[in-house]
């Protein structure tokens, strides 16, 4: 039977897609389980930055193996943004990484992403998702900062859930 | 004078004149050594997981004391704190309590038995430690890059104290047992190693800083177990002399000699030199690192130091020792893996049975197992671990008992049974068709990587069917008629396994190729070959392939590529794989072959087409074939190795031996 490339590459490609949108959706199921269980004293954006940094922890663990500072900075820099962004295209957003205005800074950007639409199905505050995501990436840099002996900050710029057309995020070396 | 514990004379050994040097008697502190043959402390998890000795590390270290014939065996480090944070094993000895002294008796006894030197290491496994505890402790809180380790946290000044008194109160516990030597351990990414590594030791205090500082633990450490031994035991010292860890900005090879000269300085009596950490991304003591390529390590300490040096890391042949000793780069031959493989392996050099040595092949099992809290074993030693288990050494049958075997197949699987079986008193005839002996390993070894190694199981086991009277049939394929005309009494079918054809369609104008005539160099492979199984004969066939500047897939059934292969050394074959351009499809089959193309189909259905035009099938079944008439006739029949369930060399051997223990 010859190959249909088309409709292979359709179903993988819808099949992605359905991934792809469960993930923001059992974040957000699993968000409404936590607060449930944290009661009404709980403040749903202290419980979703404590799950961005035990998430960010265990995701920053999984960097170690992959990045490689012999290469010297600028590729170790661009590595570790492409890794950040690569992480977020899994979940189906569109990014793209950027070279900034010094070998030690990188910009990632975000043009396209799933999580406000998913955050909007579920009630879930704008805000909150914007400084989820930013908890998140500042938490995967602590071990990974640690480990090599490089203060890495990463600050947002912009961000799709405050209305400004796209996310931006710095990563650069601090050198204060 | 320098005292000597037992007297050898190796005068009238042969190995002795063609290895003068290995033979010479050598001074560590002030204790003779009546050779430069060492046994290096090697973890086995063969202990309690309270750290008390059992029997079958009593046993097998004995084994290994006899192999040294006189000169230095270790026991396995242990661990000296009683929160555990130290264990890096779970059948680790310990050591932090008077209560392990009568089982640590019991080894320096089994090593003394044996007239060799009874040494003791402390091993605080500090990285890599508390394998039953949920934290390690450490120089600096240092994430850990490898996600089997536990998380560390920087310890206070007074648990480095303590630290170092557990080394001083361990030692006199050894001395207690009756060790004559006592080492520390520092290499590798135990505890001391963290403490003068730049990497794991961030501190600011007196603890960290320059090498000075980061090595303050283990000068202390030195001094309180140099004044606990007093003169006549000497002390020694594993360090690394380049710990490989550059991409995360450790210890410049120059900060390691300066370490040496420290340690020296501290009172070492010898220094054992190692290279690389755990966590290197650099090779070190895999089969692709050709054997003697550390030496110069072991030479760029003896420039800086005046004291004994010794070193182990791919030195598997008494030549590379032997040479290095009277270049004056070396002075003490260390021994880890080559004896996991064949305890008495130096004892053999002596003899001058070098041909009778079963020599590692540098695969790693051994320590993949550790990790995995699994007894160690061997891949090509069945004995191994098993060295208190009197069934597991072949024993002579009764004259009644003698029988005829008939062993159909010459590879790894039946080499082995008819040994064995031929050692016992039976009589032994091998079959197979091929006109040379080695079965698929004949092929197997032309992998690139370092496989021809593997052949040296092959002329070890080959030299044992000679030496105990197996009969060969070269050239003669076994048939119905032959087993019906010869009537054994028992048959082994070793005959290695069947390829399958291609399940899906094959178009004409398709070539198909198998792997053994790939790596034999008798088949032609056009330009973009898709080889057909990812498991270990699949990977090699590619590597070399690819090696030949083809364009090769792998599409195989398995999840993973290499899944056959142990841990320890799959990522080699990975990084090979990657840097050969190597696209592995696993969990995948081919579907369909044509011309210039295969289509293959992944497990949940999805099809794409390859560019292909030879396709190499390394996949591989069960055989069956003689199975009906030996069973027709009420032979006794055995089916080992690849022809069972296809394997690895190391299923093989095992295979082979146990049936021929039983047979």
């Amino acid at each position: 039977m010859p190959v249909n490339a088309e409709k292979e590459i359709t179903t993988l490609w819808r099949n992605l897609h359905t991934a792809q949108n469960e993930i923001c959706k059992t974040y957000y199921r699993w968000r409404e389980v936590a607060l449930e269980i944290a009661g009404p004293e709980a403040k749903p954006l202290d419980v979703a930055l404590k799950a961005a940094e035990m998430m960010g922890v265990d995701i920053g663990k999984h960097f170690l193996p992959r990045l490689n500072w012999l290469k010297g900075e600028e590729p170790f820099m661009l590595n570790l943004g492409r890794q950040l962004a690569g992480l977020w295209a899994g979940e189906g957003a569109v990014t793209t990484v950027e070279q900034g205005e010094s070998p030690s800074e990188i910009l990632i950007r975000c043009t396209r992403d799933p999580w406000p639409t998913a955050a909007r199905q579920y009630g879930v505050p704008m805000e909150e998702v914007a400084l989820t995501r930013e908890k998140l990436f500042q938490t995967i840099l602590v071990d990974v900062s640690v480990f090599f002996s490089v203060p890495l900050k990463i600050e947002m710029l912009k961000a799709i859930p405050r209305g400004e057309g796209e996310w931006v995020f710095r990563l650069y070396k601090d050198e204060n | 004078m320098a005292k000597q514990l037992f007297e050898w004379d190796y005068s009238s050994y042969p190995g002795a004149k063609k290895y003068p040097k290995l033979f010479e008697p050598v001074q560590i502190g002030n204790l003779l050594i009546p050779n430069r043959i060492k046994y290096a402390a090697t973890e086995d998890n063969f202990n309690d997981h309270t750290g008390f000795i059992t029997d079958a590390d009593v046993a097998y270290i004995r084994r290994r004391a006899e192999g040294v014939v006189g000169g230095l065996c270790f026991m396995q480090g242990v661990y000296m704190d009683e929160a555990r944070k130290g264990q890096g094993y779970v059948g680790q000895a310990a050591c932090w309590d008077d209560k392990y002294i009568p089982g640590l008796k019991k080894i320096a006894d089994a090593i003394h038995a044996e007239k060799a030197v009874a040494g003791f290491q402390l091993m605080d496994c500090g990285r890599v430690g508390a394998v039953e505890v949920p934290s390690g402790h450490g120089p600096s809180t240092v994430p850990q890059r490898l996600r089997i380790f536990k998380p560390m946290y920087e310890m206070t000044k007074e648990e480095i104290k303590e630290m170092v008194q557990q080394h001083v109160d361990a030692t006199k516990r050894g001395i207690e047992a009756g060790f004559d030597i006592i080492e520390i351990s520092g290499i590798v990414g135990y505890h001391i190693s963290n403490f003068i590594s730049s990497y794991t030791n961030r501190r600011t205090d007196e603890y960290g800083g320059d090498i000075r500082g980061r090595m303050k633990a283990v000068v202390e450490i030195i001094q309180g177990v140099k004044e606990v031994c007093g003169p006549d035991i000497p002390v020694g010292i594993r360090l690394c002399a380049e710990e490989l860890l550059d991409d995360v900005r450790g210890n410049t090879p120059e900060e390691s000699m300066e370490s040496y000269k420290i340690a020296e300085e501290a009172g070492a009596d010898y220094i054992s030199v190692t290279a690389g950490w755990q966590e290197s991304i650099v090779p070190v003591i895999s089969r692709d690192v050709p054997m003697g390529s550390w030496v110069h390590l072991a030479k760029r300490a003896k420039e800086h130091v005046n004291i004994p040096v010794q070193m182990a890391y791919r030195l598997f042949l008494p030549e590379l020792p032997e040479k290095a000793i009277t270049a004056g780069e070396l002075d003490i031959w260390e021994i880890c893996r080559s004896m996991i493989a064949d305890p008495l392996m130096p004892k053999k050099v002596l003899e001058d049975r070098q041909e009778e040595i079963r020599h590692c092949v540098a695969c790693n099992l051994c320590l993949a197992r550790l990790f995995r809290d699994a007894p160690m074993t061997c891949y090509i030693n069945p004995v191994c671990a098993h060295e208190h288990d009197e069934n597991f050494f072949p024993k002579p049958v009764e004259e009644d008992d003698e029988k005829e075997i008939i062993i159909v197949g010459a590879g790894p699987a039946g080499l082995e049974c008819a040994y064995v079986a031929a050692q016992r008193g039976h009589e032994v005839h091998v079959y197979d068709k091929r006109e040379e002996v080695g079965g698929t390993i004949l092929e197997a070894s032309k992998a690139p990587y370092g496989d021809e190694e593997l052949m040296t199981c092959i002329n070890y086991q080959k030299t044992m069917c000679k030496k105990y009277g197996v009969e060969f049939h070269l050239g003669t394929e076994v048939t119905d008629e032959l087993i019906q005309d010869e009537m054994p009494d028992s048959v082994v079918l070793a005959t290695g396994p069947l390829y399958p054809e291609i399940r899906g369609t094959v178009g004409e104008g398709a070539k198909i190729v198998n792997v053994l005539d790939v790596l034999g160099g008798t088949a032609e492979v056009g330009d973009n070959v898709v080889v057909w199984g990812n498991r270990k004969p699949g990977i090699g066939c590619a590597l070399l392939l690819a090696n030949q500047g083809k364009k090769v897939t792998i599409v195989g059934k398995e999840k993973t590529a290499g899944f056959d292969v142990n841990p320890s050394f799959k990522w080699r074959y990975m990084i090979y794989l990657r840097q050969n351009r190597v696209m592995a499809y696993n969990d995948c089959d081919i579907e369909e072959v044509k011309e210039g193309e295969v289509i293959v189909k992944t497990y949940d259905g999805y099809r794409f087409p390859l560019k292909c035009n030879t396709v190499v099938i390394s996949e591989r079944g069960a055989n069956e074939g003689l199975k009906a008439v030996v069973q027709g006739e009420g032979i006794e029949l055995f089916v080992i190795g690849d022809a069972l369930v296809p394997r690895n060399m190391s299923s093989a051997v095992h295979d082979g031996y146990r049936i021929g223990l039983r047979i």
